[in-house]
């Protein structure tokens, strides 16, 4: 065969205006959910501490990941409290977490802790060593300082 | 840089080479016969194109074993072997290392994508789609065996040869998922390729009628039981490495998976309307080239590093290729289908409301929905970048959750309903009497499990739909028993279409009580053991450090805590590779439990071997969706037999029967 053969028009003939209006309501009900639901409360951002200075007013009460280097480790495996200071070089926020970590986790290791910030120090709930792109933790600061760039 | 083949090729790398290049040659011919097999009806040149499929899946066969055996051969003059392989590895991780990383499951990919283009050739029937439906499968091919000999080469040299690969991603030698969990990702993914083919096919050539949607089911159920293994091997994966007790973390990846699967399961189900209705042409063509372009949205995700992820790979220029081949089938697909789908006439009149196809039409806009949802969860982030200039932004599991608890519960709702309901119409006063049972067994087991203390709506709502459900199949199969007089085997052996449907829907049931339960149920405590302490208590268990002690390979160490968790033992470990420097990687010990399992994990170790600190969880039923994704594959493993000839009741009219 040839083509394209022209094909007839498909025949008009009534339809239901079921699967139509079911259509319209739920992307009706979508759109709203978007709009006055709570995405864009949801989301929750990656900043460094110095960037949290610069925008603490519209950051302050929200989920937040701070990314940075580890100083002033304090850690007592018995009870699992830990605490430590999160700088990029610039700022620098007290971090809280319970739960443990190694031996591994230590002064100027890169870390993204997630949580909230309750005055000025940061409670975290988790704490994750970020993933470069290739899986591997950033072994050195440069390594972790380009992660941050790239995240910026 | 493009370095199609050099001469400091070591001899596996320039054969690899040689025949990805020659497969590249055979997939351009073969589109170009297919074109002129289709454009002049030429069965010559059709049947070229045709054999041009064998050569190239030959030709990638023979690079892939050239890869694995360079992988098996610790050939380091491959610089994919160089980078992503080590001597020191055990055989299953060097053979894992095949798709361990970017070119090679790029490779991985396309040789599967070649197996389908091969068995379809086999398969294809004498008319006028065949020529399109194998161009359409070359243009496929073109794209991925294109990537693999030129921008993404596994087989490119390296410059200098190394005594010892650099050894593959440390997170994925943790665990023997890695063999399994990527394989059936592709197969899946693949496998929507061929519908997509005939979808094409039937634009094109405007042969519309519905031979090849009857295919074309087959071959996306076939894609669609991978994809479902897929996924759920993925989050076992995860259950059993990541240490945080979740199979689940809405990912972008994950959602990127399943997207398709969304979609795909739609398709499953109005295509029967097409089959036994004649009707919803047009959508059917809509969702499967929606679902093939969605799997490719997923590889660029995963390849291009545009969305956070673990499972980002590095960018390079992989990641605006995929774009360009995802933009070119949005346009190419999305513009055949609106010139063509309006020409999709459909028969009779639309679905009515209360009817088996009513009902599978609102469970098709629930699963669009929930697609639609999951692509916007995933995307937003980047959305936001691009108009706030915000970075790395992220949308947490909670907003996941706020719909998709929701739309499951009303796609088990539907999915009770619909069996039940009569094709075309179903009359009121009939609707109620069918229902009642469904109602009443929901309703019961609501009330008991909330007099049993169920607090969480999510919860409830899913045990109440679940005995809905288990209730409505049960009368079914039992009703039609009784009016055939045969045995349940015998019903199966006569329409193991319904029944394995039946099966399938049994295993969501499964799938959904393990997921309602294991997610609201969830108990994690965490605390630190001391050696020859007295026992901790936790999460009612007891707990006792007995000793800690150190396995040494040469590809890694591990630091092993045995711990009594109520006089059983559990050995955690630490992992660490010597390719992933300090990084521990935990690999949990885990008591599975038809009820629940118990989930330990070492997070930290003393060096001294004085004390380790632990991580224990327990989550009920999570083993209920191991089993019931078992039960599901089954069920759509059951629907693709042949039913047994029955001489009394040849189904005239159409010669698939539907599963009602």
């Amino acid at each position: 065969m040839t083509l394209p053969s022209p094909l007839p028009q498909a025949r008009r003939r009534k339809r239901s205006p079921l699967p139509t209006l079911l259509g319209v309501v739920a992307l009706v009900a979508l759109t709203a959910f978007i709009a006055f639901g709570n995405l864009g409360k949801s989301l929750e951002y990656f900043v460094t501490p110095t960037e949290y200075v610069q925008q603490r007013t519209e950051l302050e009460g929200r989920p937040l990941r701070i990314g940075g280097l580890v100083r002033a480790v304090q850690y007592n495996p018995q009870t699992l409290d830990l605490k430590f200071d999160v700088t990029d070089g610039g700022a620098s926020f007290p971090v809280r977490y319970r739960g443990a970590v190694s031996d591994l986790f230590k002064e100027n290791q890169g870390v993204v802790v997630r949580g909230e910030f309750q005055g000025n120090t940061f409670h975290a709930s988790e704490l994750v060593v970020k993933h470069s792109e290739e899986y591997n933790v950033p072994q050195t600061q440069a390594e972790l300082k380009d992660l941050l760039r790239q995240s910026e | 840089m493009l370095n199609l083949i050099s001469f400091n090729q070591s001899a596996l790398g320039a054969l690899g080479q040689l025949a990805l290049l020659a497969a590249l040659a055979f997939t351009l011919g073969g589109t170009w016969l297919a074109v002129v097999g289709g454009l002049k009806a030429d069965t010559r040149a059709t049947e070229a194109a045709r054999r041009a499929v064998w050569a190239v899946f030959a030709l990638v066969t023979l690079a892939t074993l050239t890869l694995m055996t360079a992988l098996l051969g610790d050939d380091f003059s491959v610089r994919y072997v160089a980078e992503h392989s080590m001597r020191a590895s055990p055989t299953w991780v060097k053979v894992t290392s095949l798709w361990g990383a970017l070119e090679g499951s790029i490779l991985l990919w396309a040789w599967l994508l070649a197996g389908f283009a091969f068995v379809l050739s086999l398969t294809l029937r004498r008319d006028a789609l065949r020529p399109w439906a194998l161009g359409a499968m070359f243009v496929n091919l073109l794209f991925f065996v294109g990537v693999c000999a030129t921008v993404a080469s596994p087989f490119t040299p390296v410059s200098q040869v190394l005594a010892d690969g650099r050894g593959p991603n440390p997170a994925l030698q943790n665990h023997w998922m890695m063999a399994v969990h990527p394989v059936l990702l592709y197969l899946g993914f693949v496998g929507l390729a061929v519908p997509f083919a005939y979808a094409v096919a039937a634009l094109v050539t405007g042969r519309l009628s519905d031979h090849w949607v009857v295919a074309t089911r087959r071959w996306t159920l076939t894609a669609w039981a991978f994809l479902t293994a897929a996924i759920v091997a993925g989050g076992w994966w995860s259950y059993e490495t990541l240490g945080w007790g979740g199979y689940w973390a809405w990912d972008p990846v994950e959602n990127a998976s399943l997207i398709p699967w969304l979609l795909a399961t739609a398709f499953l189900h109005s295509v029967q309307i097409q089959e036994r209705r004649g009707l919803m042409r047009a959508w059917n063509v809509w969702l499967i080239v929606l679902a093939y372009a969605s799997t490719v949205l997923g590889t660029f995700l995963n390849r291009s590093g545009i969305v956070q992820s673990v499972h980002a790979f590095a960018g390079g220029p992989v990641g605006p290729v995929f774009l360009g081949f995802l933009a070119f089938l949005l346009v190419a697909g999305i513009g055949l289908a609106a010139w063509r789908a309006p020409h999709l006439r459909d028969e009779g009149e639309a679905p009515a409301p209360l009817s088996r196809e009513g009902a599978f039409l609102a469970g098709n806009w629930l699963f669009l929905v929930f697609a639609v949802m999951v692509l916007v969860g995933t995307l937003f982030p980047t959305f936001v970048e691009a108009v706030q200039g915000r970075r790395d932004a992220s949308v947490g599991p909670a907003f996941y959750n706020a719909f998709a608890i929701p739309l499951g519960l009303g796609l088990l709702l539907l999915m009770g309903v619909g069996p039940l309901l009569p094709w075309r119409r179903a009359e009121g006063q009939g609707l109620w009497r069918a229902l009642r049972p469904l109602l009443i067994a929901g309703v019961g087991a609501g009330v008991i499990a909330f007099a049993l203390g169920v607090r969480s709506p999510g919860v409830l709502g899913t045990i109440a739909l679940s005995a809905y459900n288990l209730v409505g199949l049960g009368l079914l199969t039992v009703r039609a028993m009784r009016q055939r007089g045969g045995g349940l085997m015998t019903l199966v052996r006569e329409q193991p279409r319904r029944y394995g449907a039946y099966l399938a829907h049994v295993g969501l049931v499964v799938m959904a009580l393990g997921i309602a339960f294991s997610g609201a149920y969830r108990q994690d405590a965490q605390t630190t053991l001391n050696v020859g302490a007295a026992p901790k208590s936790l999460l009612h268990e007891t707990l006792a450090l007995q000793g800690i002690r150190r396995e040494v390979k040469p590809y890694g160490q591990s630091q092993v805590a045995r711990v009594l968790i109520d006089g059983q033992p559990f050995e955690a470990r630490l992992n660490t590779y010597v390719q992933g420097g300090d990084s521990a990687f935990a690999a949990p010990a885990v008591r599975y439990g038809l009820l629940g399992d118990t989930y330990l994990v070492v997070t930290a170790f003393d060096a001294d071997a004085k004390w380790a600190s632990v991580r224990l969880i327990e989550s009920p039923l999570v083993s209920w969706i191991w089993w019931g994704t078992l039960v599901v594959v089954l069920g759509a493993g059951l629907t693709l037999v042949t039913p047994r000839r029955v001489a009394v009741r040849v189904p005239v009219t159409r010669a698939a029967p539907a599963t009602d």
